[in-house]
């Protein structure tokens, strides 16, 4: 391995720490700007938006995604619970022809014209969620996923804490033969 | 989006592929290849604090919704590529490339309105026309691409020979 004296390693790492530091800087502008143009850009209303401005969105056409809290199979119809940024309960709409298999805990997507009685007659429902179990499976998936990219990285690469760097661990199989 | 394991391995199946061709495309970077996919579901941070928190806090608007975007995994990936000791710029494209798979299979899902979502961000708004082929909680997805991977990971250990022509 070449060597790289102490000097020159700081040297790096303090190059490398000036274009971190500007980086996530560019990334936390990247979010603040989402964040405050996402609202005029997205078509359909937000959470914080139903909460604050319901009347302006009746009669439209909207895109609404929430979790369900009640369900009515006699009438198909299903009300979902829209959230705001905080996680808050924004709005609560009973959706209309709900014929998709769904239960409480689930997530549906429900395209359609919303109505000043805080009900939504759709012309198209996604169920993502069919119930809390999909979510869970969902959650459960995602953290194998995650931890299998790690492990596959960990085993090829290793932690370097005097450069702050991973570097290669092994040579790679292929090398080998 | 699909769930995180299936965007992992479709990331593992398409760069160990690739690495049959590309002689440098090694396991290893096949590896960071899997780190880049993870990039975009970083924005899950907001599963523990919320865009209100962050807002109050800084005064501004502010949503983690720009780390599942170009633009954030454009700057994800730089970040990511200053961690790694040589070769920062095939890190880097490994991370991009990673978490671009990543994108463009959350951009096939199915939406109730028929387009994705703006991922693009920041060079447009634009929500293109999505195929819905899938919804994040179907099984079939991790089960097709599990096999799939499964396989691949037995030729590339050499378990399983592709019949060539000289076999038949």
């Amino acid at each position: 391995m070449k060597y790289v004296g102490f000097s020159a390693v700081y040297m790096h790492i303090g190059l490398r720490g000036i274009a971190a530091i500007l980086l996530v800087g560019a990334l936390l502008g990247l979010c603040v700007h989402y964040g405050a143009t996402y609202d005029e850009n997205w078509p359909h209303p937000t959470g914080d938006q139903l909460a604050t401005e319901y009347d302006t969105s009746v009669d439209e056409r909207v895109l609404l995604i929430g979790e369900v809290i009640s369900t009515n199979p006699s009438d198909e119809t299903a009300t979902i619970e829209i959230t705001d940024d905080a996680d808050e309960t924004a709005a609560e709409i009973q959706v209309h022809g709900v014929t998709q298999s769904v239960a409480v805990g689930g997530v549906v997507q429900a395209y359609g014209t919303l109505h000043a009685d805080r009900t939504l007659t759709p012309t198209n429902i996604v169920v993502v969620n069919h119930s809390s179990w999909d979510g869970g499976y969902k959650l459960v998936t995602s953290v194998v996923g995650l931890l299998l990219a790690i492990t596959y990285f960990v085993i090829h690469w290793r932690p370097d804490f005097r450069r702050f760097v991973f570097d290669q661990r092994t040579p790679d199989r292929r090398n080998l033969d | 989006m699909a769930e995180l394991l299936s965007h992992v391995l479709i990331v593992y199946v398409v760069l160990t592929c690739a690495g049959w061709r590309l002689e440098w495309l090694t396991q290893r970077w096949v590896a960071v290849g899997m780190i880049g996919a993870i990039l975009p579901d970083l924005s899950r941070i907001g599963l523990f604090v919320t865009d209100a928190t962050i807002e109050t806090a800084l005064g501004v608007p502010f949503s983690f919704g720009a780390l599942q975007t170009l633009g954030g995994l454009l700057l994800l990936a730089a970040i990511g590529s200053l961690v790694v000791a040589d070769h920062r710029r095939r890190a880097f494209g490994l991370l991009f490339v990673g978490g671009f798979l990543h994108l463009l299979t959350d951009g096939l899902k199915s939406w109730a309105d028929g387009t994705a979502g703006a991922w693009l961000y920041p060079l447009s708004w634009y929500r293109h026309p999505t195929p819905g082929l899938y919804v994040s909680s179907d099984l079939w997805v991790l089960v097709g691409v599990g096999t799939v991977a499964l396989v691949v990971t037995l030729i590339d250990l050499g378990i399983l020979r592709p019949m060539s022509e000289t076999d038949k």
